[in-house]
């Protein structure tokens, strides 16, 4: 009988797992959306929040983890990893906000003092200030850029639809597909310059 | 940024992507990380690319999260939490707050019980079983090899991986039962009823299936979980399983 190598069955899979998300697969983020979701409300509505906290500090976490997924800041070593570490992230967050200026006016130390946030080797967000600056203009940009150029660009670099989908979608051929590509970039570029100095 | 920065031709342009995609050969990626270190024009080029496709990519999943979103009915998430997730707050009160959380806990425990029979949620709990999935076997057949390596997810849990080998495979055979019905109970299994039943729905519209039992079981405990009750009582009286029968008959007394 062949012997079962655990080890590098277990990497393999946490391999594909990641490269599920760093492909955007659809199902696989939607399923750790939906999966996590329920705790992080859970925490956040027993400690002082609302929904829409609960909502907002979540996908905040979300994007952070897939950040840190994508930029190979964070390695899974299996789903209930990448749980765990987005329910810290989240949990870090919460805390961050309970024990901001504002909302301490509103509540006792006390209450804060009781929930205690986890270390985490990595930091969700290790850029520096500007370049996170130019990535929510370019962010902005990409929000209201005109509908044909957002759908294709979003088809190629988040889907990851090769041109040859997106030219057979489009009923074009590939060449017309990069040139309108480029075009809708520098249109892209141009709009959040233009909000750099708005 | 001047208007020289700012001008990136389609040339130069789909040289900084496959740069920033990683698809250029290894002589041009040597190539190109020469020119960088002494052309800085090129450099800041680079850098504008890199936020930009960085920017793509975190507000298209921004726009994504509230499709998903919309699939987590909140109501029903209320009610999923458990009991051990409560008690599992409690260490984050202080002292004197977790003898008033015990004493609410005994009283929502009895409440609970009394009115024990017709709680849906309960029902579930007590009639859902994970389907144990299929015999894995060992296969020189690159489909059956791929369907059998996501079983082997399925059966350790790990329903998120399982789920998209399955549906990688189910791009060519949109119709196939038994992958349906896998796709379906790991939907279950993995909290996402709304899924599940949009494909154990596919299974009943083969007429042929060998899962047909199990499917009007698995639609009827997740329209139980859904509180669609007339659903599931309606997928239950199809399912020759004593479970189904033993459910429909508690929801029917």
């Amino acid at each position: 009988m062949q012997k079962v190598d655990f080890k590098s069955n277990l990497t393999q899979k946490s391999a594909q797992l990641v490269a599920a998300i760093k492909a955007n697969d659809e199902m696989v983020l939607k399923s750790l959306y939906i999966t996590n979701y329920q705790k992080i409300e859970f925490l956040v509505l027993k400690n002082n929040g609302t929904k829409e906290h609960a909502k907002d500090i979540y996908q905040d976490a979300f994007l952070a983890v897939w950040r840190n997924i994508k930029d190979n800041k964070f390695e899974p070593k299996n789903e209930s990893s990448i749980n765990g570490y987005l329910y810290t992230i989240a949990k870090n967050k919460w805390m961050d906000f309970l024990r901001s200026k504002n909302y301490k006016k509103t509540i006792l130390n006390n209450d804060i003092a009781t929930l205690k946030s986890d270390n985490l080797h990595i930091h969700p967000s290790t850029q520096d200030h500007e370049f996170e600056l130019k990535l929510n203009q370019a962010m902005k940009a990409f929000e209201s850029l005109g509908e044909p150029c957002k759908s294709l660009l979003k088809s190629f670099y988040f889907d990851k639809k090769s041109m040859k989908t997106i030219a057979n979608e489009l009923q074009i051929d590939a060449a017309s597909v990069k040139n309108k590509k480029y075009r809708c970039m520098q249109k892209l570029r141009l709009l959040a310059q233009n909000l750099n100095k708005t | 940024m001047n208007a020289e920065k700012q001008n990136i031709t389609q040339e130069e342009f789909e040289l900084i992507e496959r740069y920033l995609l990683n698809t250029m050969s290894e002589t041009e990626f040597i190539s190109f990380n020469e020119t960088l270190k002494t052309d800085s024009l090129l450099k800041e080029k680079v850098e504008n690319c890199r936020i930009t496709l960085q920017a793509i990519e975190e507000q298209s999943l921004i726009e994504k999260f509230d499709t998903f979103h919309q699939e987590i009915t909140l109501e029903n998430n209320s009610k999923i939490i458990s009991l051990s997730d409560n008690v599992k707050q409690v260490k984050w009160y202080k002292k004197y707050t977790v003898a008033a959380s015990i004493i609410l806990l005994l009283g929502l425990s009895g409440i609970w019980y009394l009115s024990s029979t017709q709680n849906p949620k309960q029902l579930y709990n007590k009639y859902f079983n994970v389907d144990p999935g299929l015999p894995t076997i060992m296969s020189d057949n690159t489909s059956h090899f791929k369907f059998y390596d996501a079983m082997v997810n399925y059966k350790q849990g790990e329903y998120i991986i399982a789920i998209s080998k399955w549906e990688a495979l189910l791009k060519n055979k949109p119709q196939n039962d038994t992958l349906n019905y896998f796709i379906g109970v790991a939907h279950l299994a993995n909290k996402n009823e709304d899924a599940a039943i949009k494909f154990l729905d596919n299974v009943i519209l083969n007429s042929n299936t060998t899962f047909k039992n199990e499917a009007y079981h698995y639609l009827g405990l997740a329209y139980l979980k859904t509180n669609n009750i007339e659903l599931a009582k309606k997928n239950l009286t199809f399912s020759t399983i004593d479970n189904s029968k033993a459910l429909l008959s508690e929801l029917n007394d």
